[in-house]
């Protein structure tokens, strides 16, 4: 009962905060609202509160030696605050409440905030790192509309295979170890706990049964879900636990509760690091993936030191850290000599693939599945986020 | 005292009980017969309570051996035991019926459910509550909950029934009345009743032995009429009835021997004094009018006594006219026959 | 009964009327916002709240049966918890009032009480820990790993306090001569637990039951900690509260345990123990 209120009262506090801003629209042809840009810096605020996916805006809590937040503080004199999230849904409720400045946003979160004018569009001549962004990273559909860039990238990497070698054996080379119905694994498996893992089965049926005609796996009709559902509820039997929490999925894979699954190169560093037997590669179905953009809340109330974020995590030293930590092509072309310099890694980007445009182009990053098919289908209606989420819910059971 | 020759319905043998270092019964027998009415008289923490719930088996005797006809109980449960108690707070089920408490004991013991009903209202009969049996523990009065009590324990035919001050919570009047009642009870189940009060009068009402207590021990077992009668202590003297004692120099003065003596307040004449008494003389302290009769509290012209206090005797006298023979302060002369002078044993040293 | 009691003046009007306030404004207000985000929806794209009238939610909980079978799990697994605490509770807060000396007893009501010091998150993420493939349950041969039955271990443990602690007073307020009166009777221990404490601390229990079941029927941090993919009632209303951002239907959802808790009070007050708490 006592959390039914909890919940009433946030309702009521929600109700309150959230604007509702009425911009609708068909789904990606959507127009996004006006919002205000802003045409000149001012003087630094003095804090920053930063919502990001975890291992992207490190300041020593969990290893002293991983910290770019405070080389930021001192040189900017915006103390930043930090909160991580699990999940761009979870980014995409959080950046509601106003608390927030700017946001680490992937590509299935990007266009949402846009719609709901939670975040401002970015005026790119004010960040002065901005050239240096890999070119194939700009004006991108998850990034801008109409031209105009909503964000500074970040980086891009893959949902990895990942395992512990120790006990899948022979090495697994197939998203198959882990949406087989015979998994020998079954009981240890780890999905990731979002509709977007959907996606997932939806590349791994691309590629095993081409019957189904997926092309992309953002852009499913009821047919497709359907069978990607079915697929994800026989996996349902098998797994240990659906993870959002990168520690819980990092202690799991420690204690040998989960042995195979999806993860994120920063969890393996993770794992690795505790000298714990892990592997984690691309396999041959190819993965999906991520390509983050720093988006400016529109109701930011530091917008200058908002700003100095951007231009900071964009540019050769804030992304040769948070890309080299958390595991990802940076998105800034100089932050590979930085990091071939500093973290002793010249290998880092090749093995990324940072400049590879072609390979970055075979990944499925997240983006927001719309009714309108991402595919250029138009003789059917995909299915919706609002589709995925409801069907995430049956799949979990 | 002990009859070796049919086995006592009760038999406590050096039975001794400690509670860390408290010694709540120290090293007792006693004996008791079948169909007899046993009190155990004395004041609180005298140990009464604690024997009758060593034989009850709520508690276990540190030392020592219980009996109940003839066989040895000491070690056995008080599920096992054929005695039934009747509790000072009476320890009705407040969840069950009237009639539902009366029938626990033999519905535990799995009696089919037509005798058991008929036996319980039987019993119920008995106490006179038999048109109460639907009610709950609570909408009774006290004499009721009591007497339900009583028929909840009497229910099970036990060959002992332990009552532990039953009548205590009872007012003045509703105590008398059970009284009667407990020994009419008594008499028509003809069963070993081991009854505990502090209060000597309904002791002495109903009981055919008394044993007095003091300090885990036994003072004396007598009938009532020896006990009064014939006190071998002053505890029971003093205990039983109203009692004036005399000792020391006022016992070598006012009865002219050495030793320790009591005389009842209502053996003592203050006026016709009879032929061949022995008399004393003294001043009215205090006149206390008890509606039947009078106390009149008598200051003798007497040394002090052994604890140092001026010898006062404590005279009981009917009211049979309204004559008013003493004021406060008047001189008077007061006389007793002989044989009413209780010589009592001195007082234990051991017992400290 | 004695002396009538006064009716309240004005000043006992006032001191009453912050508590009122809160109770008629932040908690039935509470619940009544919640009611009506239940007939509202969301922009499906933005996450948006939309205010019109619809009753789609419900019609999308009654027609789906995975939220049938979601709400039957949670009132499953709420029955087995207290179900469980129940049955660990009654010997512990029998052991407590009847038989520990007073000092033991003080210092077993702190044993009791001393795990509701802890967090909660702490206490779970302990039977993370204990429930792992490599916990220490393991070493004993037991590795119920991660999902109901775990779970089923960890809410018990979590919420047996309280159920202890109404038991333990009930007890406490239980005669020792009922007891005594019930051996007396005939009655062995198994027969008086039976016929006469268990009547006994019946209101009690329910008392407890109340917290455990309720408890329970709200929990999802544990479920998300101990439960494996399990998913409870309250993992689906957080997850369109907080992940979908979709507090219609989050709402509509958390009116399910409203109404079985209604629900479990009325019986609850048929059985009349309500009056004797």
């Amino acid at each position: 009962m006592k959390r039914a209120t909890t919940l009433a009262i946030a309702a009521a506090v929600g109700a309150l905060v959230l604007t509702g801003c009425g911009s609708s629209g068909t789904a990606s042809g959507f127009k996004a609202p006006d919002v205000p840009m802003a045409k000149k810096l001012g003087a630094n605020e003095g804090a920053v509160s930063i919502l990001a996916w975890p291992g992207y805006a490190e300041d020593g809590t969990n290893d002293p030696k991983t910290d770019w937040v405070t080389p930021f503080e001192k040189a900017t004199g915006c103390q930043a605050t930090v909160k991580y999230f699990g999940t761009s849904d979870e980014a995409v409720n959080l950046i509601k409440t106003g608390d927030y400045d700017v946001v680490s946003a992937s590509g299935d979160a990007t266009l949402r905030l846009i719609a709901a004018g939670d975040v401002a569009p970015v005026n790119t001549s004010l960040l002065k790192n901005y050239g240096d962004i890999r070119s194939f990273l700009k004006n991108q559909p998850y990034n801008s509309v109409n031209g105009q860039m909503y964000g500074m990238p970040q980086g891009w990497g893959a949902n990895l295979l990942t395992y512990n070698p120790n006990v899948v054996k022979p090495a697994p080379t197939s998203w198959a170890s882990v949406f087989s119905p015979t998994s020998p694994y079954a009981g240890k498996i780890t999905p990731y706990d979002s509709p977007i893992y959907i996606a997932d089965a939806a590349l791994y049926l691309k590629n095993t049964q081409p019957s189904l005609g997926i092309k992309n796996p953002y852009a499913l009709d009821a047919t497709q879900l359907a069978a990607a559902v079915a697929i994800l509820k026989t996996q349902r039997h098998q797994v240990s636990e659906y993870w959002s929490d990168y520690l819980k999925q990092q202690q799991a894979f420690e204690n040998g509760d989960s042995v195979i699954g999806t993860s994120w190169q920063f969890i393996v560093n993770l794992i690795a690091a505790d000298k714990k037997p892990i592997k984690a590669f691309v396999p041959k179905e190819g993965s999906t993936g991520w390509s983050d953009t720093w988006m400016i809340a529109s109701k930011s109330k530091h917008p200058n030191c908002a700003y100095a974020w951007l231009d900071y995590i964009g540019g050769p030293a804030g992304n040769a850290a948070s890309a080299y930590y958390f595991g990802e092509a940076p998105a800034n072309a100089k932050a590979c000599s930085v990091i071939a310099s500093t973290d002793k890694d010249p290998s880092f980007c090749t093995t990324f693939h940072a400049g590879d445009e072609a390979y970055a182009k075979k990944l499925w990053y997240w983006t927001t599945p719309v009714s309108t098919c991402l595919d250029g289908r138009t003789n059917v209606k995909c299915t919706t986020y609002a589709d995925w989420t409801q069907a995430w819910t049956a799949i979990k059971g | 005292m002990r009859d070796h020759a049919v086995s006592p319905s009760i038999r406590l043998t050096n039975v001794a009980k400690t509670f860390g270092s408290v010694r709540a019964v120290d090293n007792l027998s006693l004996d008791i017969a079948d169909g007899e009415f046993f009190s155990m008289l004395g004041p609180s923490g005298s140990g009464k309570t604690t024997v009758l719930r060593m034989i009850a088996g709520f508690e276990q005797p540190t030392t020592g051996t219980i009996e109940l006809a003839g066989t040895d109980v000491t070690a056995m449960p008080p599920f096992r035991r054929d005695v039934n108690t009747v509790f000072q707070d009476y320890a009705l089920f407040p969840h069950m019926s009237v009639l539902e408490n009366v029938e626990y004991g033999l519905r535990v013991k799995k009696v089919a459910k037509a005798e058991r009903r008929s036996r319980a209202s039987e019993a119920l009969a008995t106490v006179r509550l038999d048109a109460h049996g639907d009610r709950r523990p609570s909408q009774l009065s006290g004499g009721q909950r009591q007497r339900v009590a009583l028929a909840r324990a009497l229910v099970n035919r036990p060959k002992v029934l332990l009552l532990d001050e039953p009548l205590g919570a009872l007012d003045l009047q509703l105590r008398r009345e059970m009284q009667i009642e407990l020994k009419e009870i008594q008499r028509e189940v003809g069963i070993t009743f081991l009854f505990v009060t502090h209060d000597q009068e309904e002791a002495l009402t109903m009981s055919d032995r008394i044993a007095v207590f003091n300090e885990g021990r036994i003072q004396q077992v007598a009938t009532p009429r020896e006990l009064y009668e014939s006190p071998t202590s002053a505890f029971v003297a003093g205990f039983v009835g109203t009692s004036n004692l005399l000792s020391g120099a006022a016992a070598r003065s006012v009865i002219g021997r050495e030793g320790m003596f009591s005389i009842r307040p209502e053996k003592i004449h203050l006026t016709d004094v009879p032929d061949g008494a022995s008399t004393a003389a003294g001043t009215v302290r205090d006149v206390v009018y008890l509606g039947s009769a009078n106390h009149y509290v008598v200051d003798l012209d007497a040394p002090p006594d052994a604890t140092g206090a001026t010898p006062t005797l404590t005279v009981l006298r009917q009211n049979l006219t309204d004559d008013g023979v003493s004021r406060r302060g008047d001189r008077i002369q007061l006389g007793w026959l002989p044989e009413h002078v209780i010589e009592l044993q001195p007082p234990t040293e051991e017992s400290a | 009964m004695s002396t009538r009691p006064r009716p309240p003046g004005p000043r006992t009007g006032l001191l009453l009327l912050p508590p009122l306030l809160w109770l008629g404004v932040a908690y039935l207000g509470a619940l009544g916002a919640l009611f009506l985000a239940a007939f509202w929806t969301t922009n499906e794209f933005t996450g948006d709240l939309v205010r019109v009238f619809t009753l789609d939610n419900f019609r999308e909980l009654f027609q789906g049966s995975v939220y049938r079978t979601i709400t039957l799990r949670t009132l499953g697994v709420a029955v087995l918890v207290t179900l469980v605490d129940a049955v660990l509770a009654l010997p512990i807060a029998f052991f407590m009032a009847k038989v520990a000396s007073p000092r033991l007893r003080r210092l077993l009501v702190i044993a009791v009480l001393m795990p509701l010091w802890a967090s909660y998150l702490v206490k779970a993420y302990a039977w993370r820990g204990m429930l792992s493939t490599s916990g220490p349950l393991s070493w004993l041969g037991i590795s119920p790993g991660y999902g109901l039955t775990g779970l089923v271990i960890t809410l018990a443990y979590l919420w047996l306090p309280y159920m202890i602690l109404p038991v333990f007073a009930g007890m406490e307020k239980l005669p020792d001569s009922l007891l005594e009166a019930s051996s007396d009777l005939g009655a062995p221990a198994r027969a008086t637990f039976r016929r006469v404490v268990l009547p006994s601390v019946f209101p009690a229990l329910v008392a407890g039951s109340i917290f455990t079941f309720s408890l329970t029927m709200g929990d999802y941090i544990a479920v998300k900690i101990v439960g494996g993919p399990t998913q409870m009632l309250g993992n689906v209303v957080a997850d369109n509260y907080g992940v979908a951002n979709n507090l219609p239907f989050a709402a509509a959802y958390a009116i399910v345990p409203v109404i079985v808790m209604l629900g479990y009070l009325g019986i609850v007050r048929r059985t009349g123990a309500l009056e004797n708490l």
